[in-house]
Formats: structure tokens, C-alpha cells, sequence
């Protein structure tokens, strides 16, 4: 078993020891920056201090050293964002550092996607998100989406005021098998389901997937409505899709 | 006539104005007010009124209407006829979507991305959305005299997540502190504009929205860009204020009453026994009837328990904890006015004024 001095760089010894709690997410996190190498921890200590010019830097420098664009956003930029997503879930940091790591992560991702889109390498499923018909609170979907991709998700964001149609639309378009819904509003929740009964009536129900989440929605909401999965907070978020990926795929 | 004669005063005798009035200030009162803070507009209020939405934004009259249901019809002792969070939003250019009948408007695009360009327009209180709103804040003082009528500012914060974008604001206040200080400046004299024109139409209170809660950033965040800026709103605003601030602010209320708020709309993920202990009588504290379980989901039964032990906890005044769900039953609202009679008459040992629950 990998110990926390094993991890050389400072910034992720600290930030593991003073930020998690959870001696099973510890473990993971140790065993996965123990076994990285120096150059992709830096570059996660620059993720989680959300300089986006020093990790633009460092993930040029890593690819024209020849290191995998997979690596580095396993190893760097995912790990990076996982410390992220437990420091928000668990109250030490606030929505503006999530952006501001969220805006590192996209730095580094520029450069990945391209090599990784060319060589076909499989992703971690396609997700198609998008707040719900009526409602224009999209914070909380943004931040799902973020670590979302920072968990090696394709997202295709539809934004606020999403339609059935256009969910479907999406489906189509991008032959993606998990759909996200977020709500904030009472008055808009009904529209999950809307969008549920017309994937039915398309006949589509069987081929994809239905997560859904937003401040009101509860566990029960999301089974009344017939979704497949609720989420809690954006590293729910990540942990359904995860599952519901691979149970469509089976 | 000896002073045995004089008639002695029992029961309800303020007026809901009268009573609203102190209760904000922390005063005596015959009954506790149980009130709308920001909006208790509902479908079925829409049908009683013939005020639907979205025309209920524009149109001062039946702007008016649907607000009077609030005291008409559930009882309570304000009136608050903006529904929404655009009037400053929409009259300095924002792009607005009035929204439907079931559901409110919202703003779907953004049009700043430099302080150093905004201007406030030179017919910014004759706009659409303040012609509504003052119209109808005209018509409600001279239809109720008597009722409490509080009008609503959305604070240079809040105007700008509509006009920057919500994100580019709060990753700025890491990224840009300067740009989004500068935003402040520029800004805030359109909330003051708005909170005055208020005040001259006949609120008697104004809610001043400015959204720093726990979801959305630290308190720290509150106090570095907000704190002294909001101690110079409550000096300056020029009548009782109240502010609002969604979501969990249990780690803020500390400031918000160093910024001298004369009271505080807080929602239900803050105790109110909490926050009476840390503000003590710096400023009131009106709330916070969730609204989605409650309200919304719960029955007229749940509420009325939901606002006594909001009561119990020695607050100021029973109110909604934020805009009502559109679908929320009259039915279930009427607790609300029913609750503070009950709890007030149950704590009015002398027959004259409420005594509060000594835990306060
Ligand atoms: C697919 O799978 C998943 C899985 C997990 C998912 C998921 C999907 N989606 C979210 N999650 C989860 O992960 C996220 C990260 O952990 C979490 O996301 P959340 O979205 O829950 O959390 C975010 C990170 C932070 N939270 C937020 O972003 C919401 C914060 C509060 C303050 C809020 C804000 C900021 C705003 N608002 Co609005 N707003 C409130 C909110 C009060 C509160 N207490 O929450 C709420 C939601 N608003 C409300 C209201 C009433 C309104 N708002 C309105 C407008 C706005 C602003 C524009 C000012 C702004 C939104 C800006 C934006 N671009 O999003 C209006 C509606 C406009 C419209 N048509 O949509 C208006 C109607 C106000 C008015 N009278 O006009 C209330 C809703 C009441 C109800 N339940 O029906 C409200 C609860 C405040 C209140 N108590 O009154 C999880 O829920």
C-alpha cells in the first residue's frame, strides 16, 4: 500500500492531509498520486491552484516530451479534479475556486482532446445534459458538467431551457445513451418527466439512460418520474453516470 | 372621564402597516405579522385576481391585483407586486424572457463585460419594468392604506450575475477582484435609483437582494466585496430595509448585521433559533416557510406546524422563505396568517401586546 510520503510533490501531500477526511477516498488518492509520476503531479498542483497558464504550459511541455495525452489527464488533470470536487462537496471551498480549477482543467483539456479525438481512444461515455424546459438555473448543471469531463465524460451541453425535443434531438445527434436533467424550480421538476414520456413515446426509453438532480429533486422525485438515477452533488453526479454508462453499454 | 373609563386596548389593534412597520424594527406588537417578503404570486391567485403572468409584469394594474391577494385573500399583512428579479435588470438593457403563465421570467443573455461601459440610461425608472412596478406600488398605497407594502431591489451583486453572467462574476471575484469591485461601483447607484423610486411611490420597507449565500461563495466573499458597501445601502437607502439573501447563511448573518440591515428574510436551511442567537437585537429576522416541502409538497397542516416552530424560536415575523412555487395552494398559504393569530393570542398575556418566546 502506497504511502502519503510516496507523493513528492507538496502541494497534493497537503492538500490530501489538510482537505480529506474519508480514509477509503485517502487510500484512492494516495495510491493514484504515489504511482504519478512528479511531472503530472505538478501538473494537478496547478490545477488545484486554478493556474491556468501554468498547466497550459506544463501539458505542452509533457506532450512534446512524448508523455501519453491519456496520462496526463488521467493522471494529472482527472486526479487533479477529483481533490476539487471533494474539497467543494465537503464545504472548503466555494463555487468561484470551482470554476477557477474547472478553467486550469480546461487549459490542459485544449490540448488533450484533439490527440485523444484522433486516436480514437475510447471515453468514458458521452453524457448529454441540460437544465430543463422553463428553467434558467444552470450553476449547478455547469458544475456537474465540469467534473463530469474532468471524470473523462464527452459532454454535450444543450444549457437552460432544454426541451424534450431538443434532449432527443441531442440523443440522435450525438448517438449518446445517458442524459442529464437539473432543476431548480417546482414549477419546472414536471418537466424531467415530460421529457421521460417522450423518450417513451419516441420508443426510445430502453436505449438510454436518465439522471436527474437540482436543489428540489429528491431520491423519491427521481423514481416518480421514472428517471434511472438521482444525484446529490456533481461527484454523485460523476459516480451515476460512471454506472449508468456501463449498464447501458451491458 | 377617570382613567378606569378609558377603554383598554386588546387583541388586534395595530394595523397590518403599523405592525409590519414595527415588527421590522424589532417593536411592539398586538400580533406577529406573518407576510410576503418577496413573491406569493400563484396560479390559483392569478384565476382570484384575473392578473395571469407574464402580462402581471408589465402592467401595473394587474401588477396590483395579483399582489392584493396576498392580503385579500390569505391574510397577511403586506403586499409585494415584484414577482420577479428584472426590473433593474430589464431596464438597463438586459435580455429578458417575460416568462408564462407558469412560470417566471428570467434574463437569457448577457450584455456587460466592462464596467468602464455602463451607463445608466437617462429614462431608467421610466422603463417598461419600472412603469409596472412603480404604477402598481402607486395603486396599491391608495387602495390599502393600512397594509404593509414592501417593494424589491435586486444590489449591484445580484444585477450583475444578470448582466456579466453568473459565472463570469463569481470566478472573477478570484480572478478580476478590481473588475468586479469596479462592476460593484458602477452599478449600485441603479439599485439606490430604484430602491428610492420605491420609497417615493409608498413602500414602506424595501427588500434589497444581493445573493452571497453559502452555494454560491464564502463569507469571507460577502465581506470583502459586499460588507462595506451594504453598510453605506443601509445609511443611504432612505427607509426601513430588509435584506434577503437565499440559501445557507448561517456563516454570514454575523455581517449582515454589521452592515445595518434593519431586518433579515433568511430561507429554511438557516435555524432560526441560530440566528437569533448570533444577531441578537441587531436586526429582526423574518422567515423562512420552505418552499418546496412545505409549501409546495406539504399540506395547509405542515405549515401551520412549520411556522410555529419558526415563531417559537422568537423571530419577528412568519413569511415564505422566498418567491412561492406557482403551484403552491391559497389553501395551504392561509396557515401562514393563521399561525402568527394563533401563536400571538396563545403570547398576549396582557391582552395588549405579544410577548416573544424568551428563548430570543
Ligand atoms: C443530471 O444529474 C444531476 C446531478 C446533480 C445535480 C444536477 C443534475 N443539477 C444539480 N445537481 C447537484 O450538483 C450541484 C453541485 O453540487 C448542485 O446544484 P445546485 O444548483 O443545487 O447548486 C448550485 C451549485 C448552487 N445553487 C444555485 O446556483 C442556486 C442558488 C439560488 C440562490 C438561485 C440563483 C443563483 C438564481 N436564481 Co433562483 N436561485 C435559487 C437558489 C437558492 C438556493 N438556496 O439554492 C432558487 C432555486 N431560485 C428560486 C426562484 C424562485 C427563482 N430564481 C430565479 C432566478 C435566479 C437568478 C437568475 C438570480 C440566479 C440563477 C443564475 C443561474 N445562471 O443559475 C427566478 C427564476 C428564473 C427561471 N425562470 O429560472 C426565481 C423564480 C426568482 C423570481 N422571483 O424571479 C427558488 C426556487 C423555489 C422553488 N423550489 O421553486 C430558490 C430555491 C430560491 C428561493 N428559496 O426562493 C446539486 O443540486
Amino acid at each position: 500500500m502506497a504511502q502519503l510520503s510516496d507523493i513528492t510533490n507538496a502541494v497534493i501531500r497537503t492538500e490530501i492531509e489538510e482537505f480529506i477526511d474519508d480514509p477509503a477516498e485517502i487510500e484512492r488518492n494516495v495510491e493514484l498520486f504515489a504511482k504519478a509520476s512528479a511531472q503530472m503531479q505538478e501538473i494537478a498542483a496547478a490545477l488545484l491552484e486554478g493556474d491556468n497558464d501554468t498547466v497550459d504550459q506544463l501539458t505542452r511541455i509533457a506532450l512534446d516530451e512524448g508523455i501519453e495525452a491519456l496520462e496526463i489527464m488521467d493522471d494529472g488533470l482527472i486526479a487533479g479534479m477529483g481533490i476539487v470536487g471533494i474539497k467543494f462537496r465537503d464545504g472548503f471551498i466555494f463555487v468561484p475556486e470551482v470554476l477557477v480549477c474547472a478553467r486550469a482543467m480546461k487549459a490542459g483539456m485544449a490540448h488533450i482532446e484533439p490527440i485523444l479525438a484522433a486516436s480514437g481512444a475510447e471515453p468514458a461515455g458521452t453524457v448529454i445534459m441540460g437544465t430543463v424546459k422553463g428553467d434558467l438555473h444552470d450553476i449547478g448543471k455547469n458544475l456537474c458538467i465540469m467534473m463530469l469531463r474532468g471524470g473523462g465524460f464527452i459532454v454535450i451541453d444543450l444549457g437552460v431551457d432544454t426541451s424534450p425535443e431538443e434532449f432527443l434531438e441531442a440523443v440522435a445527434e450525438h448517438d449518446a445513451h445517458v442524459i442529464g436533467m437539473s432543476a431548480l424550480l417546482t414549477t419546472t421538476m414536471p418537466n424531467m418527466a415530460k421529457t421521460v414520456e417522450a423518450f417513451k413515446d419516441a420508443g426510445l426509453r430502453e436505449k438510454v439512460r436518465f439522471m436527474v438532480g437540482g436543489a428540489p429533486v429528491t431520491p423519491e422525485f427521481a423514481e416518480d418520474v421514472g428517471a434511472d438515477g438521482y444525484g446529490k452533488d456533481a461527484m454523485a453526479a460523476v459516480e451515476l453516470a460512471t454506472k449508468l454508462a456501463i449498464e447501458v453499454r451491458a | 372621564m377617570t382613567t378606569e373609563d378609558i377603554p383598554r386596548l386588546s387583541g388586534e389593534w395595530m394595523t397590518p402597516r403599523r405592525r409590519f412597520i414595527s415588527a421590522l424594527f424589532g417593536g411592539r406588537v398586538d400580533k406577529i405579522p406573518a407576510m410576503t417578503l418577496s413573491s406569493v404570486a400563484t396560479l390559483e391567485g392569478m384565476e382570484i385576481a384575473d392578473a395571469d403572468f407574464p402580462e402581471a409584469h408589465l402592467d401595473a394594474e394587474k401588477m396590483a391585483r395579483l399582489a392584493a391577494t396576498a392580503h385579500e385573500n390569505l391574510g397577511l399583512d403586506t403586499v409585494m407586486p415584484v414577482f420577479h428579479s428584472q426590473l433593474e435588470a430589464d431596464a438597463l438593457d438586459a435580455d429578458t424572457w417575460w416568462g408564462e403563465k407558469d412560470n417566471w421570467p428570467a434574463t437569457k443573455g448577457h450584455v456587460l463585460d466592462d464596467p468602464d461601459s455602463f451607463k445608466i440610461p437617462p429614462d431608467y425608472l421610466e422603463r417598461r419594468s419600472f412603469k409596472a412596478v412603480l404604477g402598481a406600488i402607486k395603486l396599491l398605497r391608495k387602495r390599502y392604506p393600512d397594509v404593509g407594502i414592501v417593494g424589491k431591489v435586486y444590489g449591484p451583486w445580484s444585477v450583475g450575475f444578470h448582466l456579466v453572467g453568473i459565472e463570469n462574476w463569481l470566478m472573477g471575484t478570484i480572478t478580476e477582484p478590481d473588475k468586479i469591485r469596479r462592476y460593484l461601483e458602477v452599478l449600485l447607484p441603479a439599485s439606490m435609483m430604484s430602491a428610492h423610486a420605491q420609497f417615493e411611490a409608498g413602500a414602506d420597507a424595501v427588500m434589497w437582494a444581493d445573493h452571497a449565500n453559502r452555494e454560491l461563495c464564502s463569507p469571507e466573499t460577502y465581506r470583502d466585496f459586499l460588507l462595506e458597501m451594504h453598510q453605506g445601502v443601509t445609511e443611504e437607502m432612505g427607509g426601513p430595509s430588509i435584506l434577503h439573501c437565499c440559501g445557507e447563511t448561517t456563516d454570514r448573518i454575523d455581517y449582515f448585521a454589521e452592515a445595518g440591515w434593519d431586518c433579515f428574510h433568511f430561507e429554511s436551511q438557516v435555524d432560526p433559533v441560530k440566528a437569533k442567537e448570533i444577531v441578537r437585537d441587531r436586526m429582526s429576522l423574518f422567515g423562512n416557510i420552505n418552499n418546496p416541502t412545505i409549501l409546495f409538497s406539504g399540506t395547509y397542516d405542515d405549515t401551520y406546524k412549520a411556522c410555529m416552530e419558526v415563531l417559537e424560536a422568537g423571530i419577528q415575523g412568519v413569511a415564505p422563505e422566498g418567491s412561492v412555487p406557482l403551484g403552491v395552494k391559497m389553501e395551504v398559504l392561509q396557515a401562514l396568517s393563521d399561525s402568527a393569530r394563533d401563536y400571538s393570542n396563545a403570547n398576549r398575556p396582557d391582552g395588549r401586546l405579544v410577548t416573544f418566546n424568551p428563548t430570543k
